[in-house]
């Protein structure tokens, strides 16, 4: 079997988000919590689709944004015909937001005093934010950042706890390693902040990093390795679990901590 | 030039019953697959597939057991029941939101609600010990599963883009193969959103249909609910002679592409669609002229359907005979690019065309040749198009075997 032809790929820009801090400053350290410092307006033009975004696709749409600005701005982008640009993110999706159903199932509450199913989706039903489910997709982060950047070529979203932004990174370095995509903006996020009691207690923290993949011999930059995958520090102990971005955060930090 | 990927089993069940062949009689028949549903909610007709879910199951997760159920028909089909060490094998599934069944609605959500808020760590102290823990909702785990299955030591990965996520799961499993980064992929997706968070997060969208599911007609209003699971075993070619598999389909390409427009509305000329259906094409190595039927996406909603039509018109000209099989089995949502890739093997094999059940008076501003009963023609080369809600779109080009 011949295996595809394959070329080298390098990261030519790295967008960190951190409870260590944002790009440079989140290389090192940090607590369990929220990213410091963290507005999302100064990230995403349009004001309108932040009442759109959960927390973590505002993360995951403002370290994209860092990527492409630290790789050197839209200019950068625009050499690459926008079909030949792709992007690859991990994150969690969430049943809806939490908060959009409560409406409904208030109105659900039967003559009896308890929960009536027939009420929740009669009259609940008109209470529920139209986007409610939508709001809750992980697949956001893609949706919002590829039209920010205009991103038309190949793509996916993985939710696979931590390892889905280890999936992306590897595959978004794969499409671009077997020419499908000439630049691909690799990562992932998530913010499990108020999570915790779900997850046994666990310290968590919210957090996004991407970074925009080019193949060698059309641009400078730090070669990208699989195997770099062992070298790298989660640090759970200092960011809390990161969720999605777990790996991604790594490797930026690792990226950002040898600059 | 590289090695075929080719098919060697399929699992599946739909609204059509369980196992490929239930699916292709219906479609060589040309019958639908909606019966009445019964909810408080604006809908009428749904697609259910057989019940899944065994007695005393744990967690009680329809999606889930129709996952199980396609795994152990695609490993039976494939003669593949056997975990072998030296194997690799890779999983990629594409998957939605979790199934929320009403005792959780009323047991875990309803109960926390009172003080004006959720109360999240609440949820999690009382939750009802009739219910799962929340890792039941992560859509990984039943991918998880069915790798610990398979003794998948190959990559392993959970699509999640909406409606898309089977036909770009199967896309990660063919480039897998290709790479040589695994022998055999186990690909495709489950999914049920006939539950009532699904059905309400569906209606409160305006997406479904409170008649039928009439794709490409002028009176289209929505699509009906649907559910499934269909996996898929691919193989590379030389890997299946080597062990005397039987072939049922060849993979020859897939493309994915974005919108990259609005994340809540499709591009209205379907711009992205082309280009995944280029992609497609070129990731295959035919030309347009090549492929003899595509199977659409085309889910019966106003806007989307036009969109498609108009993308598959300038790609292929307006003769090429399309079909939707979503009037006959409903949307399966995120399991539905691997129901579609079952249906053309079903088309490639009997050799028939299936018709779109529903349509009637074909819209004039679907500029495709849209095929309303099953043709009997035998096509070798078809194209299969998915296309997710935040514009995330997937193609994928079957030939014969």
């Amino acid at each position: 079997m011949s295996a595809p032809s394959s070329r080298p790929v390098v990261v030519i820009g790295i967008g960190l988000f951190c409870p260590a801090g944002i790009g440079a400053e989140g290389a090192v350290g940090g607590r369990p919590g929220e990213v410091p410092g963290f507005r999302a307006q100064a990230y995403v033009a349009d004001r309108k689709s932040l009442k759109l975004m959960s927390q973590a696709v505002k993360l995951g749409v403002s370290a994209a944004r860092l990527a492409v600005s630290d790789a050197g701005g839209d200019e950068v982008l625009a050499a690459v015909p926008a079909g030949r640009r792709g992007m690859y993110v991990g994150a969690t999706p969430q049943t809806g937001e939490a908060q959009d159903l409560r409406p409904a199932l208030e109105a659900a509450t039967g003559d009896d005093g308890g929960f009536d199913l027939q009420r929740f989706a009669g009259d609940g039903v008109r209470l529920i934010h139209p986007l409610w489910l939508v709001k809750g997709l992980s697949n956001n982060v893609l949706g919002f950042a590829s039209a920010i950047h205009d991103l038309q070529g190949t793509n996916s979203s993985y939710c696979d706890g931590e390892e889905g932004g280890w999936t992306a990174l590897a595959e978004g370095a794969a499409a671009v390693a077997e020419g499908r995509a000439d630049l691909v903006l690799a990562g992932g996020a998530d913010a499990l902040l108020g999570a915790e009691p779900l997850l046994g207690g666990r310290r968590c923290g919210e957090a996004a990093a991407f970074v925009l993949f080019a193949p060698a011999d059309r641009a400078a930059g730090i070669p990208w390795d699989a195997s770099v995958r062992d070298r790298l520090d989660p640090d759970e102990a200092s960011l809390g679990f990161l969720g999605a971005a777990t790996w991604p955060v790594a490797y930026a930090r690792h990226l950002l901590a040898a600059r | 030039m590289h090695d075929d990927v080719v098919i060697t089993g399929i699992g599946l069940t739909c609204a059509a019953g369980l196992g490929l062949d239930a699916l292709a009689d219906r479609l060589q028949a040309g019958r639908g697959a909606a019966t009445a549903f019964e909810t408080a909610l604006p809908v009428t007709l749904a697609c259910q597939a057989p019940d899944p879910v065994p007695d005393d199951a744990f967690p009680d997760d329809r999606k889930a057991w129709l996952a199980f159920a396609a795994l152990e028909l695609a490993l039976a089909d494939a003669g593949l029941a056997a975990v072998e060490p030296d194997r690799r094998t890779a999983v990629f599934l594409g998957t939605g939101l979790s199934s929320v069944t009403p005792g959780e609605l009323e047991d875990d959500a309803y109960p926390h609600i009172r003080d004006g808020r959720f109360d999240v760590a609440r949820v999690a102290s009382d939750l009802s010990p009739r219910h799962a823990s929340p890792w039941r909702h992560m859509p990984e785990r039943v991918t998880d599963e069915v790798a610990r299955r398979v003794g998948a030591t190959g990559p392993v990965g959970t699509s999640f883009s909406a409606c898309a996520a089977a036909a770009q799961a199967i896309a990660e499993g063919l480039w897998t193969l290709r790479r040589g980064d695994a022998d055999v992929a186990i690909v495709g997706g489950h999914d049920s959103m006939v539950h009532p968070l699904g059905l309400l997060s569906f209606v409160v969208l305006g997406a479904l249909s409170p008649g039928a599911c009439r794709p490409f007609d002028r009176e289209r209003d929505g699509f009906l609910i649907g559910e499934g699971a269909s996996l898929l075993v691919l193989e590379r070619a030389s890997h299946a002679r080597a062990r005397g598999a039987t072939v049922r389909a060849r993979l020859l390409g897939a493309g994915t592409s974005v919108d990259a427009w609005n994340a809540t509305a499709p591009h209205p000329e379907g711009a992205g669609a082309e280009r995944s259906i280029r992609a497609a094409l070129r990731d295959a190595g035919v030309a347009a002229a090549d492929i003899e039927y595509l199977n659409a996406h085309a889910t019966g909603t106003p806007v989307g359907d036009v969109a498609e039509a108009a993308a598959v018109a300038r790609v292929f000209g307006e003769g090429l005979p399309v079909s939707s099989i979503k009037g006959a089995v409903g949307h399966t949502i995120a399991a539905a690019g691997a129901v579609e890739a079952a249906a053309c093997v079903a088309a490639l094999e009997r050799g028939f065309l299936p018709g779109t059940e529903g349509l009637c008076e074909q819209d004039p501003e679907c500029r495709v040749d849209a095929i309303t009963a099953p043709r009997a023609v035998a096509p070798r080369l078809v194209l299969s198009n998915s296309f997710g809600f935040g514009g995330q779109n997937a193609s994928l080009v079957l030939a014969r075997a």
